[in-house]
């Protein structure tokens, strides 16, 4: 746990959004009422860190429709980071869980 | 134009900000983000467009710095440019001496020429480093070794200097400002790298000091030091560059490391 990077608090938000099941970047400046000039750069942060990675929407279906999405996971880092984040930032707690939680 | 083509539009002009090598995906990703947003809010949701590439851009993996890291291979490289740069001066007509027709430039003329563009360059120098901020505050031993250094690199770029000087002096009267634009940003351009490739040398080897390292964190300014760290790859020392001003860390300093250091050095040089 020493060695889990320390973040500020809007990145920490960010993580435990994306933690919560907020894959999207849309989904997680929705529940974080952050602007896309902050969520999307520290996403590419994140995921530069390997607290999170993204990977493309595989065509599908559900996906005829729409344009497919870039969705962003945890990494086992990110787990080990967002578990001192919330000790240093009780709060975070309270972002509630998507339901959009994608299977690996 | 509607809210969806204002919205596509300023995606577009973002885009352009973004390193050409990721435009593609880095577009997809935020056109596929848009068909999700209100179109209420999409020119607002694109605005972040513009901060979100120029960070892609700012943090794309760097290239190594063109075997510049020994300080001969760095003069070496600026002793080319000059010979290319001398080169073209002397094959350009010279437009200075009207009598006969035709005369061009000759190596004679050339030192001249070359000491007139560096009295041209010194204010030049001057004001960029003074808006580069705080210089480090060098050893002793080295500062010599640095200043000499400095020296070669700004001879080696004169010639250059000489033949922007002389290319406006021909092309002036048919283009009126491109010329001018064109000049000021090489002479702004090199003598900033100048500067820059100076502040990023070990004052014992002269070599590059490695990419910094950020230390610390922005919000315990107050209880430990914040800012980036470059080494010196053969383990003379490390360059502390503060993020912000403290009473106890105002500048960049360097911090010498002694022979206890050299092993683990070594090991790292030879692992490379």
């Amino acid at each position: 746990m020493a060695d889990a990077p320390r973040l500020s608090h809007t990145t920490a938000m960010i993580l435990q959004a994306v933690a919560a099941g907020h894959i999207y970047g849309y989904t997680v400046m929705d529940v974080t009422g952050l602007p896309s000039g902050t969520v999307y750069p520290a996403l590419r942060r994140l995921e530069q860190d390997r607290l999170i990675q993204s990977k493309w929407e595989q065509p599908s279906a559900a996906t005829a429709m729409r344009p497919p999405r870039k969705y962003y996971r945890l990494t086992r880092i990110g787990e080990t980071a967002i578990e001192a984040s919330r000790k240093r930032y009780p709060l975070l707690a309270s972002l509630t869980p998507a339901e959009e939680v994608r299977d690996s | 134009m509607n809210g969806k083509s204002l919205a596509h539009a300023m995606l577009r002009s973002a885009s352009l900000l973004a390193p050409a090598g990721r435009r593609a995906e880095w577009l997809k990703e935020w056109r596929s983000e848009l068909w999700y947003i209100p179109p209420d809010a999409s020119a607002r949701f694109c605005l972040g467009a513009f901060r979100d590439a120029i960070w892609v851009r700012r943090n794309q993996p760097r290239p190594r710095h063109l075997h510049l890291e020994s300080p001969l291979s760095c003069l070496a490289f600026l002793a080319g440019v000059a010979s290319l740069a001398l080169l073209i001066a002397i094959c350009l007509p010279a437009p200075e001496l009207p009598d006969p027709p035709g005369a061009h430039l000759t190596l004679r003329d050339l030192p001249g020429g070359c000491l007139a563009s560096l009295a041209m360059s010194l204010p030049w120098l001057a004001a960029i480093w003074a808006a580069m901020g705080p210089a480090q505050c060098w050893p002793r031993p080295g500062r010599l070794r640095l200043a000499l250094f400095l020296l070669l690199k700004l001879a080696l770029v004169q010639p250059v200097f000489l033949t922007s000087f002389i290319i406006l002096l021909l092309t002036g009267p048919s283009l009126p400002i491109l010329p001018q634009l064109l000049l000021s940003g090489t002479w702004g351009f090199s003598l900033r790298w100048i500067l820059h490739d100076q502040q990023r040398r070990c004052p014992v080897c002269l070599r590059l000091l490695t990419e910094p390292v950020r230390i610390g964190s922005a919000s315990e300014t107050f209880l430990e030091w914040y800012g980036a760290e470059s080494a010196c790859s053969r383990g003379h020392g490390l360059l502390q560059v503060p993020e912000t001003s403290a009473t106890y860390a105002g500048a960049r300093q360097w911090l010498a490391l002694d022979a206890s250091w050299n092993d683990l050095f070594s090991e790292a040089a030879e692992r490379r």
